[in-house]
């Protein structure tokens, strides 16, 4: 067993908690498991991608490698607009989808098929106009730094663990700290009672949609950038996402960064120990002792 | 104070259908004009749609048919979070503070709704109208007891100054002794100029407070008068008892 595998369940552990702070949130505050959520993940990491394409072929000098990372200035810009555009086609989904449902006085179960049904439509078009073959950010090959303790990792992979620290400090402080934050716990936790109290739930709906929409992004960036760009890159960190999401707690933001780094972990280990096609299991070993020893799980209320 | 005719409402509703399903309004054409200043208790058996009338007022349970005027201005179709700003304050009977948010937040949440220089003044005023939560703002508001938790519901919704505050049976789950310093609390906020309405359940204590009483039967207006006359009159006993006339509309429920 080589230490490596602590790196290698850090990174995957952070793109998954950052992921799974978008599932904790809109769960939290719209009541049903949304399905669909891993299609957000996918959708930024292809807006990132046509976005910094469209600007390399204006400018050429903004493709260039911002050393000592293998990407070039297109791509920061492009996170910031594909974190807009992944925000937007989150708030049209639930304008045509959920809010109609919710509307309408919809049972969740009915709102969860429905996110099954989004997630397969928003995934069968990213195949459709970009086809399911593999992509990347970049072709620049990166080499691995020596950190110490029998630890290597790109300055790639050091970037993606730094930006996720400070958006889930941000996404903290955004909840603990401002009248927003407060408001969308307050939603949370009773809407009706949040609308007397002069909150606009609706507002809020469409502010969480757009927050998790725009960490579902980031996450699906840093996925692609260290691993590959494909449709099903979001699906395929689905049960990940929800494991983290029960294990930290349903609302918890500290709590689902925590058990995405456990999760992440936890596969690494087990490719380690017992081998990679074991590593799927792991989120689901861990959600099923979840629901049964500790269903509110690390740092949730209980119910 | 009450049947000026000069005097504008401060709450008036017109034939106000009201209920969760359209086909069955449990709110069934209800007219009630409470004056300025005055401490209004709604009674009723149980299930005669006390609750549903005061939610239909605050913009929690859908309105069928009629009007709610507030002061003159007409406030059926405005949103629930957009009356409080009106001056319109609803204090629900159960799950009426947000248990997973301090008590600083609570009162910093419905502050949110007034302009933020006056803010930490309103609070402040609200801590110096109520000492017991100023011990320990920080403190987790699910920590609270039943009777600093009402304190609590009723500090959030004063914390706009509102003309008009609506509650829910607040004396629900408390014991006597925290009952009558709640309605203590009500009649010095009344005294204050605020009107208040009450949905209560714990009658004679309710009308001990009340100026004037309204009593819901199958969510219709079946009586109303003031409050000191109707302690001893029997109409109170039939109307909750099932004896006489209201025999075939009451459920069981008990003077206390």
């Amino acid at each position: 067993m080589t230490p490596q595998f602590v790196m290698d369940g850090l990174i995957a552990g952070a793109m998954i908690g950052l992921g799974a702070i978008g599932v904790t949130l809109t769960y939290s505050i719209l009541r049903f498991a949304n399905f669909a959520h891993g299609e957000l993940l996918s959708w930024g990491a292809y807006l990132a991608m046509a976005i910094s394409g469209t600007i390399g072929m204006v400018s050429t000098t903004l493709l260039k490698p911002i050393a000592p990372f293998s990407f070039g200035w297109s791509l920061p810009i492009a996170t910031v607009l594909a974190i807009l555009l992944t925000g937007l086609l989150a708030l049209a989904v639930d304008a045509l989808l959920f809010g109609r449902l919710r509307r309408r006085g919809s049972a969740v179960i009915i709102l969860v098929m429905a996110s099954f049904g989004a997630s397969l439509a928003l995934r069968s078009l990213l195949e459709f106009i970009f086809t399911s073959k593999p992509a990347y950010f970049t072709k620049a090959l990166q080499i691995a730094i020596k950190l110490g303790g029998g630890l290597r990792a790109t300055p790639d992979q050091l970037l993606s663990l730094g930006m996720t620290l400070i958006a889930v400090i941000a996404v903290h402080l955004l909840m603990t700290r401002t009248s927003i934050g407060r408001s969308m716990r307050a939603v949370s936790e009773n809407p009706a009672l949040a609308g007397i109290a002069g909150v606009d739930v609706r507002k809020m709906i469409r502010v969480v949609w757009f927050l998790g929409a725009a960490l579902a992004c980031i996450a699906g960036i840093m996925t692609g950038l260290l691993v590959q760009i494909r449709p099903y890159l979001g699906h395929d960190l689905l049960l990940p996402l929800f494991a983290a999401a029960i294990l930290g707690g349903i609302g918890s933001v500290p709590g689902a960064m925590l058990a995405g780094l456990i999760v992440g972990l936890s596969e690494a280990l087990a490719v380690q120990l017992v081998g990679a096609e074991w590593r799927a299991a792991v989120s689901f070993v861990i959600l099923v002792i979840v629901l049964l020893v500790r269903p509110r799980g690390l740092f949730g209320r209980a119910a | 104070m009450t049947g000026l005719v000069t005097t504008t409402p401060a709450l008036e509703t017109r034939a106000l259908v009201a209920g969760y399903e359209p086909d069955l309004p449990i709110v069934r054409g209800v007219d009630l004009s409470v004056a300025p200043g005055e401490l209004l208790v709604v009674l009723g058996p149980n299930g005669a749609g006390k609750s549903t009338f005061v939610k239909a007022i605050a913009g929690v349970a859908p309105i069928h048919g009629g009007s709610v005027t507030l002061a003159g201005r007409d406030i059926t179709d405005v949103p629930a979070h957009r009356k409080i700003t009106q001056g319109l304050a609803f204090v629900p009977q159960t799950e009426n503070i947000f248990a997973t948010l301090s008590i600083h937040e609570n009162l910093q949440l419905a502050a949110a709704v007034l302009p933020k220089p006056v803010r930490p003044d309103r609070i402040r005023a609200l801590y110096d109208r109520f000492p017991d939560l100023a011990i320990a703002p920080s403190r987790l508001a699910g920590a609270l007891s039943g009777g600093q938790r009402q304190m609590l519901a009723v500090a959030r919704a004063l914390i706009v100054d509102p003309p008009l505050i609506i509650l829910d049976e607040p004396s629900a789950g408390l014991s006597p002794k925290i009952v009558s310093e709640v309605f203590e609390m009500l009649q010095r906020i009344n005294a204050t100029g605020v009107t208040v309405i009450l949905v209560e359940q714990n009658v004679k204590a309710a009308l001990k407070i009340a100026s004037r009483a309204v009593i819901l039967v199958e969510g219709q207006i079946r009586h109303e008068g003031a409050a000191t006359a109707l302690l001893d009159d029997p109409i109170l006993a039939k109307l909750y008892l099932g004896t006489g006339h209201a025999r075939n509309h009451s459920r069981e429920a008990e003077l206390p």
